[in-house]
């Protein structure tokens, strides 16, 4: 059985005759990333072949050449990767989310103390929201209670930061998906799929219960009625929606979502056509129209 | 395979990811690998000195690092960013694993860096794992073993892990007997081992 050209990384085997591709690990990295194999006809390696034609004297030194090349074909592509800029936004968000559940459970405990150490009736019936007792402690607090309280001010002057820059990011990488629901929704709906890549190839019904995964999965099991809308129901035209409206509200933005993600991976930059026709849709959902 | 006591351990002068330690040898524990665990479960595939391992689903690289101890090399495949950087600080302390990065579904994209390997192991949270299998069968030698990792939950969320299993097995039988298929349960849920043979 004839086979044809076999091309390896070190380098072409033809009818038992290898001939060895020269230079260094990246000149051979270049070499695999250019190579284009086709599973039918392919014929494995023998590592044999790279010592016959010269291009390791042992099995150490195979190994050790392989494992160069394969090692920075590797870093190369974590560089392209990191380049791609998606991985930092969603790396952004997910501080944000941190960031905001830092803030509350510090706030919440810091109540707890501030009613342990100042006891006695209070002004309102109901509870103050945690955050707001740490504003009504903040003019007698003293020793680590101002420090607690400082703290907290410096986390939310990193929050204030940080919504800044994904709110740009998400522009810049979700021009269209930022268009439709805004920077904020957008980069959470990112960081959700788990990258653009994973986004754009995400079928509309999924993106509109992003984020709803405990919903989904109790309807899956048991039948329960399914999410409507998980992440997207941060946005206004969704939670503004009257009630019986919010699904399909919900559902006609998820399906001009799932296009703009598209047009966000493969194109990046904004249509504005698309927006228009895109936005008058979710608008007639809302009216029912 | 080395057993201390009860506990199964590879060779290794020293703790890489916080291991313990057992007498001189790295503990190899059967909550983070499923090869540990298939071995406490009366399972065990001899890791012989001359093996050489192709590795799907590398991850952070825990267990790939436990087979490195023991074998001659280990081909080891990842295809997110995150964990192959941790791949790649362990192959750089570790001369014998080669560190690839590529996608499962996609032999082609790395078949020109491998080799034929006597033991395929393969640990990937994808639906299409059959498939996965049946495109490495290529890169097995004859009598070569296949140690799959069905993930259940990878392939159907909801159905039942036996009848996914027995999917799998149906899938890839063309290219590989079935030898021995285990419940990963308690050390890992919903995961099967199947232990299989290439054939021709």
């Amino acid at each position: 059985m004839k086979y044809g050209m076999q091309r390896y990384w070190f380098g072409d085997v033809m009818d038992g005759a290898c001939t060895r591709a020269e230079g260094d690990a990246r000149t051979l990295a270049d070499r695999v990333s250019s190579l284009s194999t086709r599973r039918e006809g392919f014929v494995p390696l023998h590592w044999e072949q790279a010592r016959e034609c010269g291009a390791v004297p042992d099995r150490a030194g195979y190994l050790a050449m392989l494992r160069e090349v394969t090692s920075l074909l590797a870093e190369r592509k974590i560089q392209a990767w990191s380049a791609r800029g998606d991985a930092v936004l969603i790396q952004k968000v997910r501080m944000l989310e941190d960031l905001d559940r830092a803030a509350n459970l510090v706030a919440e405990r810091f109540q707890e103390w501030d009613r342990a150490l100042h006891p006695g009736p209070r002004d309102q019936l109901r509870e103050a929201a945690p955050r707001q007792a740490l504003e009504e402690a903040r003019g007698r607090a003293a020793g680590a209670q101002a420090s607690v309280i400082s703290s907290v001010d410096g986390l939310a002057l990193a929050r204030a930061a940080l919504v800044q820059e994904v709110s740009t990011g998400a522009g810049e990488i979700l021009p269209n998906c930022t268009a439709l629901v805004g920077g904020l929704v957008a980069a959470r709906l990112l960081s959700a799929a788990g990258s653009l890549d994973a986004l754009a190839r995400l079928p509309a019904a999924s993106l509109q219960v992003l984020g709803a995964r405990a919903a989904l999965f109790a309807h899956l099991r048991t039948g329960s009625p399914p999410p409507k809308h998980g992440i997207l129901y941060q946005h206004h035209r969704v939670h503004n929606a009257p009630r019986g409206r919010r699904g399909n509200v919900a559902r006609t933005l998820a399906a001009r979502l799932a296009i703009a993600a598209r047009l966000d991976r493969y194109r990046g930059v904004r249509d504005e056509d698309f927006l228009q026709h895109a936005d008058d849709a979710v608008r007639r959902a809302g009216r029912g129209t | 395979m080395i057993w201390i006591g009860g506990v199964l351990v590879s060779p290794g002068d020293r703790s890489l990811y916080g291991e313990r330690m057992l007498q001189g040898h790295r503990v190899w524990d059967s909550r983070r690998s499923k090869f540990a665990a298939l071995a406490h479960l009366g399972c065990e595939v001899d890791l012989l000195p001359a093996l050489r391992v192709l590795y799907l689903g590398a991850a952070h690289g825990t267990t790939v690092s436990h087979i490195a101890d023991y074998v001659e090399s280990v081909y080891a495949v990842e295809i997110a960013p995150r964990p192959m950087q941790d791949l790649l600080s362990l192959a750089r302390q570790r001369g014998n694993i080669v560190p690839i990065m590529g996608d499962a579904t996609r032999p082609e994209e790395y078949a020109p860096l491998l080799e034929r390997a006597d033991l395929i192991y393969q640990d990937v949270a994808s639906p299409r794992q059959a498939e996965i299998a049946l495109a490495h069968r290529v890169f097995l030698r004859e009598g070569g073993i296949l140690l799959l990792m069905v993930k259940t939950r990878s392939i159907d969320a909801t159905a039942d892990p036996d009848e996914v299993t027995r999917g799998v097995i149906a899938d890839i039988s063309p290219s590989y007997r079935l030898k021995a298929a285990v419940p990963l349960d308690p050390y890992h849920r919903d995961h099967r081992a199947l232990l299989c043979e290439g054939v021709k």
